[in-house]
Order: structure tokens, then sequence, then C-alpha cells
């Protein structure tokens, strides 16, 4: 269990992996998780100029 | 049988995509570490736990050209090959390789300032299409009617930061139906196509473009494979429009995305490029 960068709701990550992209159940950021031991998470990166296929 | 070959996932964020892979590893007991590019380090010297094959996803280009000249420098197989990735990724670079292979692509000039982009968009005629080298899903790309529209959107350009869009990718508007085609190579072969249908002249599925299942014609089937040689090969999704002279290939994805084509064709992609990195693993 974490804290929402944004809004400081307690946020569960359950059995997610770094890089997964969810929303924050209270105030609906999109969060990141950027590590798993311990659980870290960041808001979501906005896309950058080299993003894409 | 042999075991099967240890292959690493290299990723920017988990897309349906990458869960799709690390699901269809998991049902076929391949072995597929994730690797999030944000945790990684990259020391001159190869570390000691590497899979055998590293498969980029990542959404950034940059990081995955990085990247993948380290695993290929620490002796991993990559899928692709930095080398691939480099030429496809890049829009200039990409159609010098498709010119070169003779394979049918729209007519493009580049130029490096304002004048250069407006003589070039004399050239090519109007509408004509202005891209940054760099750069997917149909972000910054404009279509000039006119000079005067040319005039602002290159002093618009010119006030963004990022040297890449002053470099100016200057391409002719192909006259097509209200779709492009997407078919998806792997190896030798093409395993998925689908046609994107918008009203708009962007027909990107990330713009909320429709896509239908597509049975390509051998014609359209050659040149893919060709368009897909022609940067390298590997696992590559090709970009194709029906212009009035024929089709015409505008781009060559190395990383490319896949959930609207497996979910429309119902093709497994996933387990089509972890069969292909296992057999890279095995050359």
């Amino acid at each position: 269990m974490t804290n929402c960068p944004e809004c400081d709701a307690e946020v569960s990550c359950g059995a997610m992996i770094a890089g997964e992209i969810f929303p924050c159940r209270d105030c609906g950021t999109e969060l990141e998780v950027i590590a798993t031991t311990p659980i870290a998470i960041e808001r979501a990166p906005k896309e950058a100029e080299d993003w894409g296929e | 049988m042999s075991d099967p070959v240890r292959l690493g996932l290299f990723y920017t964020i988990l897309r349906p995509e990458e869960k799709w892979l690390l699901a269809a590893a998991t049902a076929r007991g391949i072995p597929l570490v994730p690797m999030h590019d944000e945790g990684m380090l990259f020391p001159l010297d190869r570390p000691a736990e590497l899979p055998a094959v590293v498969l980029n996803r990542s959404v950034s280009h940059l990081r995955g050209l990085y990247a993948l000249r380290f695993f290929e420098h620490y002796g991993c197989r990559t899928v692709n090959p930095a080398e691939v990735v480099e030429r496809a990724g890049d829009k200039i670079l990409g159609s010098l390789a498709l010119q070169a292979a003779g394979v049918p692509t729209p007519r493009t000039i580049v130029a490096f300032t304002d004048d250069g982009a407006l003589q070039a968009l004399e050239e090519i005629g109007y509408p004509a299409v202005l891209k940054p080298p760099i750069g997917s899903w149909g972000r910054l790309i404009a279509r000039v009617h006119d000079r005067e529209e040319a005039e602002q959107i290159l002093e618009h350009k010119s006030a963004l930061p990022s040297p890449t869009q002053s470099i100016f990718y200057v391409q002719e508007h192909v006259p097509k139906p209200e779709r492009d085609l997407r078919l998806f190579v792997v190896g030798d072969e093409v395993v998925a196509a689908m046609s994107r249908r918008s009203e708009a002249w962007r027909t990107n599925a990330a713009r909320g473009a429709v896509a239908e299942p597509l049975t390509p014609s051998s014609e359209l089937t050659e040149i893919a494979l060709r368009a897909a040689r022609a940067v390298g090969g590997g696992v590559l999704a090709v970009d194709a429009m029906e212009s009035p002279a024929g089709y015409v290939v505008h781009e060559v994805n190395p990383t490319p995305e896949f959930k609207a084509l497996q979910s429309t064709t119902g093709v497994d992609i996933a387990a089509r490029i972890l069969a292909y990195a296992q057999e890279v693993g095995r050359r």
C-alpha cells in the first residue's frame, strides 16, 4: 500500500509490475508503478516527442 | 524438444501488447523477464544476468535505440536489432531504405530551413504533408493546403524547442480512399493485416480510426515483405496506402503496437512474436 502523489489517497497496486499505468480511484490521476519492492508510484509520464511505434 | 530460449522484455509502460506477451510466454513456458527501462543502468562491461534475446518494446525511440546497442554490445540477440530500429524509426532513413530497395513510396523531399521547406512544399505541390522525422501516432503532422498555411505552420514549428522539429520531411499527400492498410510482418511472413478507416485524413488507430480485418492480395503481401526486408527485417508493421497509381508504403514501424490488429483479426500476434524471438535465439 502507498499513497497517491496527487491526492494522498491510499493506493493498492496488488500484483502489478513496474511500468503499469492505472488511475487513482479517488482523484483519477494516471499513476505509474515505478518499483514494487518497496512499492513506489509516480504520476504517469507524459507522451514524449520520441514516443511511438 | 530443446529448452526454451530465455527472453527479456525491454519496455517503458505496460500496454495491452506487453501484457499479452507476458501472458503468452507464461502459457507456453517461455521465460520472459520484464526489464523496465526506467530502472535499468547500462555499464560498458556486460552485467552478470542477461537474457539471450531482448525483445524491444520501449515506447521511446531513443531509449530503445541506445539500449539495443548496449544489449548487442553485451552479446545478446535483439528483436529488432538496433540498426533496424534506427532505420525504420526515423522517417528519413526509412524513406531512403524503401526507395533504395525499389519499394513504391510517396514522393518526399527533406529540407533544413523554413525557406527550404517552403521550396520543398512548392515542388511537391499542395496539399502536402509535413512530418517530423521521429514520432508516431500522427503527432505534430500537418496537411498543408497552400503557401499561407505553410508559412503559419512553419512559424509555429520554428518556435518548438526540439531540433528535430526543424528538420522538415515534406511528402506528397496521397489521394486515397478513407483508409490506410497495415500489414504485420514477422520474419518472412505477413501474419495479420487490417485496414484503418477514418473520415479524418490521419488514419492512425491512436486517433480513433476504425480497424477492419484485411486479406491482402499477393501483390500487397509481396510489397510488405519487400518493405520489411528493406529496413532489415524482423517484427515490423508496414503501413501502406492505395494511391491511384497503386500501393505505396509510407512507413515501416519497428516497435509496432498490435492491440487493434490482434483484437480485430483474432491472430495471436504476441505468440508469433515470441516464436520468432525463440527462433532468433537459436540461430
